[in-house]
């Protein structure tokens, strides 16, 4: 059975609640449905940050998604270049 | 008046030269934010280490790119650039701007910002430097509302894609770059505007071989103006560039004494592939052999022009470090179809396997040239469905071994081992 679109939401949400770091890369949410090609989970992912269920976070080079709630302000968020 | 005592920025300053510490010092006249950057960067050269911070989570709402946020370290001594963000503004196609759109930009930024600028950063945008997180919202307004002018592309997304002026001013132009860069400016809207890949992704289009765009060494995805037929030579002009009449390089190098013009010296022995000759007074090019260097268009311009089948190439995967130095893009397909007919479709239809192979194989942060290089061409030119062909090839093998797949070895992989053995008993 194919995953619907609330079902990814919700595989990318709970992945972004139990990962260590609170930044993830896109191909982390990959693996939420593997049936998806990684440009479809990529805009499931966009829209929930359209949404204000997600953000992005930014090194500059390279951009990452975040439970807002795990990232208090940007003073704590760990910077990578 | 100096905020801060700048001695080591101030040796920068000597020298016949401009100085950028010149020019900063000038702005801070005005934008007092300015004393703070020089401070801070003279702390730097006695530290010996950077003190800014980078990455964060500014942005505008909806967009996930085009603001590079950016903070101080030392903000307690440098409050003026506590905040200090990079605002990426997409520059129109070939660099066209009106002095009165020039003027309302720098009157938006010296409103919102720092009020100093690079015209223009490596992925093409012109480069806002430095402004605080509360300024961004209203900054946006206006540029979009007010001047009908876009952020650019940052972080994972496709970067603002970038071309030369091709036809509107260069006749060796051999497509419409800028056509094709505005439409695909648009086609990718939500890839330019949201991050969309495992890194960053960079298109620039060049009308022809010369690649005023540096292409070539800066983008993913090079599209480079080329031609299928032959060099379209007037001989008439030939002879007037023997003669002298008519100045080399278009009198580019005209403030040298170079000494008479001397076709055999400057023209047919640079050939690169050696395919130019002169019989008589006609000059004669083998066209199979020649590689569209530009070369002698350029010395010649009069004389030469590219052929009239014009297309383009598409090359593969350039990029500066950050895992394995800097590289090249590679060359994937000789000649394209560009095309307004249809849209663009068969290079799109390019771009887009390009890019479904490289989300799935592509690693974190690794750019299509690094997995393409880990992978080995041939990986990648199955990926593409491309047939390898002599264009591809760099150098003879160094590698002994002739990898066969499955399907093209009689019974693949299976077979009977014990069979094997029993006719090779020891
Ligand atoms: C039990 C007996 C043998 C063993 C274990 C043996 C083992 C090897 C090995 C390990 C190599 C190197 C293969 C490589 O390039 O990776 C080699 C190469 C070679 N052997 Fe033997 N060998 C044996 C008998 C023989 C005999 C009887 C002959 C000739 C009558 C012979 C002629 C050669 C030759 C000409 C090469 C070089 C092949 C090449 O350059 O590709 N070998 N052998
Ligand atoms: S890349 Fe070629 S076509 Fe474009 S401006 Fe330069 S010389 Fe002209
Ligand atoms: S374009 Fe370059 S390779 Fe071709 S004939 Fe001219 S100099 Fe030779």
């Amino acid at each position: 059975m194919a995953m619907s679109i609330e079902e990814v939401e919700a595989a990318i949400i709970a992945k972004a609640t139990k990962s260590p770091k609170p930044q993830l890369y896109i191909k982390d949410f990959y693996e939420c449905d593997t049936e998806r090609k990684p440009r479809d989970i990529k805009k499931i992912a966009n829209a929930l940050v359209t949404k204000g269920k997600m953000m992005f976070w930014s090194s500059g080079s390279t951009t990452m998604y975040a439970l807002p709630e795990r990232i208090k302000n940007e003073e704590n968020a760990e910077g990578i270049n | 008046m100096a905020k801060h005592a700048t001695p080591l920025l101030d040796e920068l300053e000597k020298g016949p030269w401009p100085s950028f510490v010149t020019d900063m010092k000038r702005q801070a006249e005005t934008h007092p934010e300015c004393w703070d950057i020089l401070g801070q960067l003279e702390l730097s050269y006695k530290d010996k280490i950077t003190h800014w911070k980078h990455g964060g989570i500014v942005g505008v709402f909806g967009y996930g790119g085009g603001i590079v946020g950016r903070y101080s370290d030392v903000p307690k001594k440098f409050p003026g650039v506590e905040h200090f963000h990079t605002v990426r503004i997409a520059q129109p196609s070939g660099l066209y701007y009106s002095t009165k759109n020039l003027r309302a930009l720098m009157d938006l930024w010296d409103k919102y910002g720092s009020g100093m600028t690079n015209m223009h950063g490596s992925t093409g945008d012109m480069i806002f430097l430095g402004t605080r997180t509360e300024n961004l919202e209203p900054l946006f307004w206006d540029l979009t509302h007010d001047l009908d002018q876009d952020l650019g592309g940052s972080g994972s997304n496709l970067r603002t894609p970038s071309c030369c002026l091709g036809e509107s001013r260069c006749e060796w132009s051999c497509y419409d770059t800028q056509d094709v860069c505005y439409h695909l400016t648009m086609h990718y809207q939500d890839e330019i505007h949201r991050p969309a890949f495992p890194y960053k992704f960079k298109f620039k289009f060049s009308g022809c071989p010369n690649d005023c765009v540096a292409a070539i060494a800066r983008s993913d995805f090079a599209l480079l103006g080329t031609w299928k037929d032959d060099i379209r030579i007037n001989q008439a002009a030939v002879k007037e560039y023997v003669a002298g009449n008519y100045p080399s390089n278009g009198g580019a190098h005209a403030g040298g004494d170079w000494g008479k013009f001397d076709i055999k010296k400057e023209v047919i022995n640079l050939c690169p592939t050696g395919c130019m000759w002169m019989e008589g007074d006609e000059l004669k090019i083998d066209n199979a052999e020649c590689n569209r260097c530009m070369h002698c268009i350029n010395v010649m311009p009069r004389a030469l022009k590219p052929g009239k089948e014009k297309g383009a190439t598409v090359c593969v995967g350039a990029k500066a470090p950050i895992l394995d130095g800097a590289q090249f893009a590679t060359m994937v397909i000789p000649f394209i179809e560009v095309s307004k007919e249809n849209e663009y479709e068969n290079l799109i239809d390019v771009i887009e396997q390009i890019w479904d192979w490289w989300m799935e194989v592509g690693k974190n942060r690794e750019r299509v040239g690094e997995t393409m290089q880990r992978v080995g061409l041939p990986t990648f030119l199955r990926v593409m469905e491309i047939d390898a062909m002599p264009q591809h090839v760099k150098e003879p093998r160094s590698n002994p071994y002739v990898f066969w797949k499955e399907e093209e070895v009689e019974g693949g992989w299976e077979r009977d081992v014990q069979a094997f053995r029993r006719k090779h008993a020891a």
